[in-house]
This record gives C-alpha cells, sequence and structure tokens, in this order.
C-alpha cells in the first residue's frame, strides 16, 4: 500500500517536473526566438528543397550512382540554375523599379491626373476627389517602391544566408534518415513504434505535398510564361518580363484562391505602365491567360500532383495567410498555407495514432 | 603500439558491428545478402532494449514492422478478453517475429513481450519501402527471401491444415 502511495506520488513529481521543463523550454523558445528566427528560416528552406531534390537523389542512387556523389551533381546544377536565374531576374527587377519610378513621375500620371479630374468634374461635380484618389494612389505606389528597394537591400545580404542553404541542403539530404534515426532513439519504448509510423507517415504526406506544390508550382509558372509570351508575339510585347512574371505566378500560386490574383495583378500594372495601344484589349488577353492557366491548373495538374490530404477551407487559407504575413512578412504568407497543411497533417496522423495503439 | 584502453575503443564499435552483421545474416529474409548489402541493412534497422515485462508491441496495434532477438527471450502471447493472456511461443536469440508486418499494416495477432531484459534488432516496412526505391536490387533480395518464409509457413499450415481434416474424417468414419 505504502509502495503505492509513494509510486504514485513520484509519477505525480515526475509529471510536474515534465510541465515545468515544458514551460521552461517554451519560454526559451519564445525569448530566443527573434535570435533563433534566421536560423530557423534557413532550415526551414533547407529542409523544403531536402524534399524537393530527394526524389532525384534517390534515383541517383537507384541506377548506381553513389548518393553523395548524386547529391553534389544535383546541387551543382541547381543551385548553377538558380545563379543563372537570379544573374537574368535581378537587373530585370531593377529595370522595373526604376521604369515603376519614371513612370509616376512623367507625363503618364499627369494625363490619368487630368483624365479622372475631367471625368469626377463630368460626373460628380467633384474634381478635387480625383486630385485626393490620385494622391493616395501615388502615396501608396511611392511606398511600395521603397519597400521594394528595402526589400532588394535586404535581399543582398541575404545572399550570405543563401550561400550557406546548399551547405546544409547537402548534409539534410545526405544524413535524412541518420537524423531521422537519432530523434527515434530518443522515444520511450512505449511510444517507440507509434512513434515511428507517426514519423514515416507524416514524412511521407509532407514529402508528397511539398513535391506536389513544387511541380504545381513550376507548371503554372511554365503554363503562365507560354501565356504571356503568345501576348507579346501577337501584340508585339506588350508586357515586358513575361518570363519573370510567368515564373512569379507560379510560386504566387502557392497560396490558394489569392495566388492567382497575385500573379496576375504585376502583369497588368507592368502591362499599364509599358502603355501600348490596345491596353484594354491586352488586358483582357492577361486575364484570359490567368483564367486559363487556372482552370487547366484546377482541372489537370493540381488533381493530378497536388496531396489531397491537405485540402483546406477558404476562410482557414485567409487566416493562414494574413498569420503568416503578420509572423514573417511576404515569406510567411507564401509559406502560411504549406505550414498550416503540415500541422494538419501532423495532428491527423497523431490523433490516428492515440486511436490505433494501446498505450497501457 | 596502440593502448589495451584505445584497443578496446577502436575495435570495440567493428566487434559490436559484426555482431549485428552475424545475427542479420542468419535471419532468413537476409540470408542472401552479401557483406556490403547487410551494412545498407545496418543502416535503416533501429536497436532497442527491453526490460522485463516490457511490452514490445501489443495485439490489435497497427502492424509496423519484424523484430530480431540479439539477447534474451521473447514471449508471444495473445490477450484475451479478460485481461488474462495465452502463451504462444517463447523466442530466443536469433530467433524474429512480425515478420508479416512487413507487408501491410494489419493489426498484430498477438502481444510480445520481453521475458527477460532483451536487446533487440527492428526493421520497419517503411524503411524496406524507402530501400526498394533506393536500392531495387537489394530491395527486391529481402522481398524474395520474405515470400519464401511466408510460403513456406503457409506450406507448412496447409500441411497441418491437411492433417487435422484427415483425422476429423477418420474420426467421423468410424
Amino acid at each position: 500500500m505504502d509502495k503505492n502511495i509513494n509510486l504514485s506520488i513520484t509519477q505525480i513529481n515526475r509529471t510536474i517536473w515534465r510541465i515545468f521543463l515544458f514551460l521552461l523550454s517554451m519560454a526559451f523558445l519564445l525569448i530566443a526566438f527573434p535570435y533563433l528566427k534566421p536560423i530557423i528560416f534557413m532550415l526551414i528552406i533547407s529542409w523544403i528543397l531536402a524534399i524537393i531534390l530527394n526524389p532525384i537523389v534517390d534515383y541517383g542512387e537507384s541506377v548506381g550512382i553513389n548518393r553523395a556523389l548524386a547529391i553534389v551533381i544535383v546541387m551543382v546544377l541547381i543551385v548553377g540554375g538558380i545563379a543563372g536565374i537570379v544573374a537574368l531576374i535581378v537587373p530585370a527587377i531593377m529595370n522595373a523599379i526604376d521604369t515603376l519610378s519614371g513612370k509616376m513621375q512623367s507625363d503618364f500620371l499627369k494625363d490619368l491626373t487630368a483624365q479622372l479630374e475631367a471625368f469626377f468634374q463630368k460626373n460628380f461635380n467633384n474634381a478635387a476627389l480625383a486630385r485626393d484618389v490620385i494622391a493616395k494612389v501615388n502615396d501608396l505606389s511611392a511606398n511600395l517602391l521603397s519597400n521594394m528597394g528595402q526589400f532588394l537591400q535586404n535581399a543582398s545580404s541575404f545572399v550570405a544566408f543563401i550561400g550557406i542553404i546548399p551547405f546544409v541542403t547537402f548534409f539534410l539530404i545526405k544524413d535524412l534518415r541518420f537524423f531521422k534515426r537519432l530523434i527515434i532513439q530518443q522515444i520511450p519504448n512505449k511510444y517507440f513504434e507509434l512513434a515511428l509510423n507517426i514519423l514515416h507517415k507524416v514524412g511521407d504526406q509532407v514529402t508528397r505535398y511539398i513535391q506536389g506544390q513544387a511541380i504545381d508550382a513550376l507548371i503554372v509558372g511554365i503554363l503562365s510564361v507560354i501565356g504571356l509570351g503568345i501576348i507579346n508575339i501577337v501584340f508585339g510585347g506588350p508586357v515586358p518580363y513575361f518570363f519573370f512574371i510567368g515564373m512569379m505566378a507560379g510560386i504566387a500560386n502557392l497560396i490558394p484562391y489569392l495566388g492567382p490574383l497575385v500573379g496576375a495583378i504585376p502583369a497588368v500594372v507592368l502591362t499599364i505602365m509599358h502603355g501600348p495601344q490596345n491596353l484594354g484589349t491586352i488586358v483582357v488577353w492577361i486575364a484570359v491567360v490567368f483564367a486559363l492557366v487556372q482552370v487547366i491548373d484546377n482541372n489537370i495538374v493540381s488533381p493530378m500532383v497536388v496531396s489531397k490530404s491537405v485540402n483546406m477551407h477558404p476562410i482557414t487559407v485567409v487566416i493562414a495567410v494574413i498569420l503568416g504575413g503578420n509572423i514573417a512578412g511576404v515569406i510567411g504568407m507564401l509559406f502560411a498555407v504549406p505550414a498550416w497543411g503540415i500541422i494538419k497533417v501532423v495532428m491527423k496522423e497523431v490523433s490516428w495514432g492515440l486511436k490505433s495503439y494501446k498505450l497501457r | 603500439m596502440i593502448s589495451p584502453i584505445w584497443d578496446i575503443a577502436f575495435f570495440k564499435k567493428k566487434k559490436d558491428k559484426g555482431n549485428i552483421f552475424q545475427i542479420l545474416e542468419n535471419v532468413p529474409i537476409f540470408s542472401d545478402l552479401d557483406e556490403r548489402e547487410l551494412i545498407e541493412v545496418e543502416k535503416i534497422v533501429h536497436r532497442r532494449q527491453y526490460k522485463k515485462g516490457e511490452p514490445i508491441f501489443r495485439m490489435g496495434d497497427p502492424g509496423l514492422g519484424m523484430y530480431i532477438i540479439v539477447t534474451g527471450t521473447v514471449d508471444i502471447v495473445e490477450e484475451l478478453q479478460d485481461e488474462n493472456q495465452k502463451h504462444i511461443a517463447t523466442l530466443g536469440h536469433g530467433a524474429f517475429f512480425g515478420d508479416l508486418a512487413l507487408l501491410d499494416e494489419s493489426p498484430r495477432s498477438a502481444s510480445a513481450i520481453a521475458a527477460v531484459d532483451c536487446d533487440i534488432i527492428g526493421f520497419f516496412r517503411p524503411d524496406l519501402m524507402d530501400l526498394l526505391y533506393r536500392k531495387p536490387q537489394l530491395g527486391i533480395k529481402i522481398l524474395v527471401a520474405l515470400a519464401r518464409v511466408i510460403g513456406e509457413r503457409l506450406r507448412r499450415t496447409n500441411e497441418q491444415l491437411s492433417q487435422i481434416i484427415r483425422e476429423a474424417e477418420t474420426r467421423e468414419n468410424g
């Protein structure tokens, strides 16, 4: 009897100790988060890259190439490709910003103000309203451009950070199984099979989800580039930087519902700024291209490549995107939905595991 | 000359691995593998220690993979509804159990409980599937051997069933 009482007191002490340790770790994480944020981001990006590249390395291994050599080959190709794209895109972005700034200062804005004033004077007998609207738009654009400049400035300091990512990715691909084993070794026997099963199932679903999203983004990007390219051929090049815009549309497509809109806006804005003759027709065709890409994506590409296990309600998507934006800005918005998808998969599998295993 | 202390430290790992290889190559599903292939298998197995009375898995749990006993003995028991257990078998050094779970996630048909303190190697389905993708030739060797083990077991079960039917018919006839 005494032995039983002692045993339960020990168990209570152990539980209190565990809760205390948990709260202490949480407090530490909250305090250390601002300092750990860049490292966490770097690890997340490397991990996502590792997941995307792993099947290619696995394939290399399956045809008899040494794993480390397969990783080096894939990394060299990818890093070379990214460097090439960056070398093409960065000057294009800088050019686009210069063009935009120039347009903002040029006669284009004055013409637009005059037209709007005339419109408001004629219909509402209030030309001042037009000036207010233009002033607001001007402030907004100036803010946007200065933020873009800031972003690029941060991006240049980000280059050093980017340099570390391939290094971390290499070791993540090479030693992922070793890391998994290391984690599993720490799990008590009682939860061993449960933890191993959940880890594999979550890993499997998350991998399929991320790979699916990457393929989907690539296909949407390519389709958008093709569509905008055709517009350029037919109308004599009214959409500047169509390759960059198309690829950005592919990446923006990671955000369900909002992504296509985010992807289409730069194309329309840059075309308006470019000021082609038959602007109305071209804007309609740009809308048609993005709508068509969405139809193809939603009905053919997405059902084939993106896992259905992380379907989510539009309201959840909006909340996740807002939360992601608050936590980590544009990158947070981009990764909010995949991150929520991963959390959803983890919760589903943990719940399945707790129901299926007898944890007595 | 290496000091005996360092000598032990240097060779401990190799001897330990040697021990695993020796155990793995005696398990029928790994018996066709050469040393290089056994090294690959060694990279994906899990080694666990269980105290006496500790369950390794419970009847009804989703099947995940097989276990090989390095040291100690394991009781295989059927858990009855009144919380009693029916003893089915006791397995010792080198024996393996739970191999059907390498094929699917069907619930475990019995519980495995450490009869004494045990050292056990676990080999699991997701790792086998991963191996099949990365090293198809090695994966196929393991699958063929697994099919042979299961086929042999099915043949013996059929023989036992036939014998039981024959005995029942003999009893009925006469």
